[in-house]
């Protein structure tokens, strides 16, 4: 059964990228979300398995947006996408309830790889 | 998307971004002090950092290094640590037509290193003053306005001791030692340790982290980090749970016991991430992968025919002998490769329900989804192509198909439609049926619709389901009054028509009025290579697909009729149109050269529709490799693909079901 995403990101480039990356995995690109505040409401609508969270994004940003996710649906699988030298937020995320993550500049194997763990 | 594309995504994106930077910048510029200002900054500060994100996706390092550059000085100006003074204006507004230059130039000619002296400039006013208290770069919860912490400054990862107090267990000696390394390339080393101790600590007690937690988070280890876990799992078990956080290369737990598996593996191969007995089951292949193992074998097979053909021409003994063993060797890799793209239709049936509820919601109808024959298998690209033609006849099912609860009710039906998704086996083809128990198409609106168009005589008075799907799969031919959210501005047959016709396959529809809708799609088990006759007609040899062939007869004189000017085939009982190749493709008709030179014919079959194709001659049965051919354009509508035979001549393919 493909399983159905929802990416977070401010970023059309880097949606169409992680977007591209999912499609070729089988996966079926449910909704996307360019703000905090959408992200938390399009996960309320479309209940993906799987949600992945750019950490900087206007209007909430993606740690406000797992912690809220993850109050409405502890089992949320949420992967955040950072950028190198985000530890302390990768792990604040984590703590919120994030799953795992993955590092820009993407690697779809490095992205495929964390999504089985996530999805695990 | 290729390369090119993305390269442009990423220039409009990053103008965009750019543009988002100079209006911050000139909103400050107007007053620093003002509320604004700390928006303006965090603008600034997103529009940089996700430049600085793209770039580094396109390996633009150049773009990259001048947005981490412009990003930490940005840093600090929301930290309240560098005052935005005339000058440090100038060097961001500098900075931002820099980084525009470098974005297009990046993307035009290649990327380059930024200019040194900007570099120079901008690093001058990113260093922290040697007097910083640590305690501010300290991580405040839930204030994601300070989040970026310079990478050289390790110091600065300090994580406030409340974070931390859940791990501070006191040291203990009991409990088993587990030492873990983590993959040396893995980014963000710390978080991953992080994640592996978050893991562990779901199936125990995590005692003595050494390094300690928060030296760990902020990547202050070697090789190796271990921890004491007091739990009752088994080693195996602890060693899976170490490996589910990922890019661990190398487990050990207590006496010396080293899990290996994932450490033996070459570098560069991903890391592992599974326990190593899960390994030897399954292996998880990239689908280009397959596609490219499956456009293999297509070539070999095409191959392998000329390679028989010259065996037999030859009639050399000990050449047959290896050639027919390769040939069955051959056949034998054909099928597992094509058995390891079959995927469960399952795979994609499972989401229907929610399809079917989501548009009967939208329809303000009730309706359930009953779906048989999931286990049925397809090829894995023909169920991504045709995953989106059965989303359309579910939801045309739904808006047009199922009545309103009242007029069911008044119909002496269950208020709740009732559609079938139906999937099954049926010789080398696969079957998928799309059933609901509404009202049926209503013929009498689809009639006025095509004699208004002058699709149809003008006298007739009834349609059969064959004029039916004739005149629905017309392009933009639509007796929809409402416009749906769901199913557009009924365009949908014509679509899902097309579609089939594409892979291959074939469509039919069945409707009668009260009783429902049946729409049937018959589809080969893969798109690439299927059974066919080879028919010759003059010199020209034609491919008949196997999945569509019911049986073939000697065209004897006796059984052929002339019934109100048309050809038909008396076979047994039954009558059938016939219809010649020849004419079909312009040749002048056969030219009989004795009593026993008989013209052949090919009982052709789609659903219960039956035809025999005449043709001179049948010269062979094969595998053949389709490859795909625009038969619209070409202007010969019944050819649905073209493949190569083993003697290397082209050859079309006959779409059966638009002869029938």
């Amino acid at each position: 059964m493909s399983q159905t995403v929802l990416i977070c990101d401010d970023a059309i480039f880097m949606r169409t990228l992680v977007r591209d990356i999912l499609l070729q995995a089988g996966f079926e690109v449910i909704g996307e979300a360019e703000t905090g505040v959408e992200a938390v409401a399009k996960y309320q609508q479309l209940h993906p398995d799987l949600v992945t969270m750019d950490i900087v994004m206007p209007d909430m940003g993606g740690i406000d947006a797992v912690r809220q996710i993850c109050k409405a649906d502890p089992d949320a699988r949420i992967l955040m996408c950072s950028a190198m030298g985000q530890q302390a937020l990768v792990v604040e995320a984590i703590q919120a309830g994030a799953k795992d993550f993955v590092v820009k500049p993407f690697q779809p194997s490095r992205v495929l790889e964390a999504v089985q763990r996530v999805l695990a | 998307m290729d390369a090119a594309e993305y390269a442009q995504l990423f220039l409009t994106e990053s103008r965009e971004h750019v543009t988002a930077v100079n209006q911050a910048l000139l909103e400050l510029e107007r007053g620093a002090s003002r509320p604004e200002a700390a928006g303006a900054v965090d603008a600034i500060f997103r529009a940089v950092h996700t430049i600085k994100g793209m770039a580094g996706a396109m390996g633009y390092t150049g773009v990259a290094e001048l947005s981490h550059a412009l990003e930490t000085v940005l840093d600090r100006v929301r930290r309240q640590e560098l005052p935005l003074g005339g000058v440090l204006m100038e060097t961001l507004f500098h900075a931002a037509d820099v980084l525009e230059q470098r974005v297009e130039a990046a993307v035009r000619d290649g990327d380059g290193p930024p200019p040194a002296t900007l570099m120079a400039s901008l690093r001058g006013f990113g260093e922290a003053q040697p007097e910083t208290d640590t305690s501010t770069w300290a991580i405040p919860s839930g204030d994601t306005a300070s989040w970026q912490i310079p990478d050289r400054d390790t110091s600065a990862w300090a994580v406030p001791d409340r974070d931390t107090a859940a791990w501070q267990i006191p040291a203990t000696e009991r409990g088993r030692l587990v030492r873990v390394r983590i993959a040396a390339d893995t980014p963000l080393r710390g978080v991953r340790a992080f994640l592996v101790i978050q893991a562990v600590s779901k199936i125990g007690e995590v005692a003595s982290v050494e390094p300690p937690l928060e030296q760990l988070q902020a990547e202050r280890f070697g090789e190796h980090f271990t921890f004491r876990l007091l739990t009752d799992a088994d080693v195996a078990t602890i060693e899976r749970t170490v490996r589910s956080a990922g890019d661990v290369a190398q487990v050990s737990i207590e006496d010396g016991a080293v899990a290996t598996g994932a450490a033996l593996r070459p570098p560069g191969a991903s890391s592992g991430t599974r326990p190593s007995q899960d390994r030897t089951r399954h292996v998880r292949i990239d689908v280009r992968r397959l596609d490219n193992l499956m456009n293999l074998i297509g070539e070999l097979v095409t191959v392998r025919g000329r390679l028989t053909r010259i065996a037999t021409e030859q009639g050399d003994q000990t050449l047959e002998e290896p050639v027919l063993q390769a040939s069955r060797l051959i056949t034998e890799l054909r099928d597992e490769i094509t058995a390891s793209r079959l995927v469960p239709v399952s795979n994609m049936f499972d989401r229907f329900p929610r399809v079917v509820r989501d548009a009967a919601r939208a329809a303000g109808k009730s309706a359930e989804l009953v779906v048989d024959g999931k286990d049925i298998e397809l090829d894995r690209s023909m169920l991504d192509e045709i995953a989106g033609s059965i989303v359309h006849l579910l939801r045309n099912a739904v808006d047009h198909g199922i009545e309103p609860a009242e007029v069911r009710r008044a119909a002496g039906k269950s208020e709740a439609g009732r559609i079938q998704l139906q999937a099954s086996r049926d010789r080398s083809a696969i079957v998928i049926k799309v059933s609901d128990d509404g009202g049926g198409i209503d013929r009498e609106r689809v009639l006025q619709r095509a004699k208004r168009d002058g699709l149809v005589d003008a006298q007739k008075t009834d349609l059969t389901d064959d004029d039916l799907l004739r005149l629905l799969a017309r392009p933009g031919f639509s007796t929809a009054d409402r416009v749906t959210e769901l199913s557009g501005r009924g365009v949908g047959v014509d679509a899902v028509y097309t579609r089939v016709r594409a892979l291959g396959g074939a469509m039919s529809i069945r409707s009668e009025p009260g009783n429902g809708t049946t729409v049937m799609i018959r589809l080969p088990v893969t798109l690439a290579i299927v059974r066919a006759l080879l028919a010759r007609v003059a010199d020209e040899t034609y491919a008949i697909p196997l999945a569509h062939v019911s049986g073939t007869v000697e065209l004897e004189p006796e059984l052929v009729r002339t019934v109100k000017g048309r050809e038909v085939l008396l076979l047994r009982d039954d009558v059938l149109p016939l219809l010649r190749l020849r004419s079909l493709v312009g040749l002048p008709p056969y030219e009989q050269r004795g009593a026993i030179d008989l013209e052949q014919a090919v009982v052709i079959d789609l659903g219960d529709r039956r035809a025999g194709l005449v043709i001179d001659e049948l010269t062979a049965q094969d595998e053949i490799v389709v490859k795909p051919y625009d038969a619209t354009r070409e202007g010969l509508p019944f050819f649905g693909g073209a493949t190569l035979l083993g003697d290397g001549r082209p050859s079309l393919i006959v779409d059966v079901s638009s002869l029938l």
